[in-house]
């Protein structure tokens, strides 16, 4: 955001002392804002960062997250993006630890992206080409 | 050696022996994940890899290696309740900034180590000082003011420093290139090849 915006202004070189738009940010952010407003319904808006709010995956192991995946059977994937805040690599790596101390198969990147959260909408060929193999070696053992 | 190993490199060959059948191994620095990979299909192994690059972590998805991407300088706390049988460091070591604390490390997440160091005390290494320059070779084709390795040592080093940190040497193997050698090998090994534990 830093180095897209930074403090640049909306109209010319000097300050405008005002409340309405200032910065080139704000600006991105509104259009952005209006144009969500348009696609989405605000409360399902709502309805999602409470439910974000309430996922706390230990809460039934007093706080264990090992504990909480030791029933999996499978084997996981995760991918982090670098500059994601909403799912940081931080909690990604802690899934990654729980997941180690219970011996399951897992297999974790962590891609360096600039895009934040969104990363996961473009077409990052990392990503791609990581997913792809992960579901071309599913692929090959069904087939065996 | 059995006809197995043939198809590793000298090294990994080496390192798979002392790995002893349905180990569960961490192997830092793993590559492209073919030991890993080999250990699983011969030897039953589990486990997972770890690696920095983007191209190896695709690498090992995409022959079935589970692998974590990280900084192995950055701390392996996430893998300190992993329960490894063996934790395995090939030529490594040598390019990690803290290579104390990741030596610590590595002995109390894995009941066993095996690590792999290039030795600078390789006789090519000592003709080329006596010329005035450092050594740059197909083992070391790196420039000094260019190059990720960081600490240099020799087999003595490396054996005198794995005592003072507290392990005990189980087993080593000296290879020049691909061959194992058995005499002068402070002057004549490339590669040593380490398995040991805390005394």
């Amino acid at each position: 955001m830093a180095e897209k915006f930074g403090r640049q202004l909306r109209g010319g070189e000097h300050y405008r002392f005002g409340f309405d738009v200032e910065f080139e940010i704000e600006s991105y952010l509104r259009y952005q804002g209006e144009k969500f407003s348009t696609y989405f319904d605000a409360n399902t808006y709502l309805l999602i960062t409470r439910a974000l709010d309430y996922f706390d995956p230990a809460k039934d192991c007093q706080g264990d997250l090992a504990a909480a995946l030791s029933s999996i059977r499978a084997q996981s994937l995760l991918i982090s993006f670098s500059t994601d805040w909403r799912f940081p690599p931080e909690r990604s790596r802690e899934i990654v630890e729980a997941l180690l101390a219970q011996k399951k198969s897992v297999t974790y990147a962590e891609i360096d992206a600039p895009h934040g959260h969104d990363a996961f909408l473009m077409d990052d060929p990392r990503y791609h080409h990581l997913v792809a193999a992960y579901f071309d070696r599913i692929a090959q053992e069904c087939a065996k | 050696m059995t006809a197995a190993t043939l198809v590793l490199r000298a090294d990994l060959a080496q390192i798979a022996q002392w790995i002893p059948a349905r180990s569960r191994v961490l192997d830092l620095g793993c590559g492209d994940g073919t030991l890993l990979h080999w250990l699983a299909t011969h030897q039953g192994c589990t486990g997972v890899g770890v690696e920095i690059a983007d191209e190896n972590v695709l690498a090992c998805v995409a022959r079935g290696v589970p692998v974590v991407q990280a900084d192995i300088d950055r701390g392996l706390s996430m893998f300190a309740r992993g329960k490894f049988d063996v934790v395995v460091l090939s030529q490594a070591l040598q390019a990690t900034q803290e290579t104390e604390r990741v030596l610590g490390e590595i002995g109390v997440i894995g009941h066993e180590c095996i690590v792999s160091i290039p030795n600078f005390g390789h006789w090519t290494t000592i003709a080329s000082l006596l010329r005035g320059f450092m050594p740059v070779n197909k083992r070391l084709p790196y420039a000094w003011y260019d190059t990720p390795n960081r600490h240099f040592a020799t087999v003595k080093d490396f054996e005198s420093f794995l005592d003072a940190q507290g392990f005990r040497i189980m087993e080593r193997a000296y290879l020049e290139d691909d061959q194992r050698v058995q005499w002068l090998c402070n002057l004549r090994a490339t590669l040593a090849v380490y398995r040991f534990r805390q005394k």
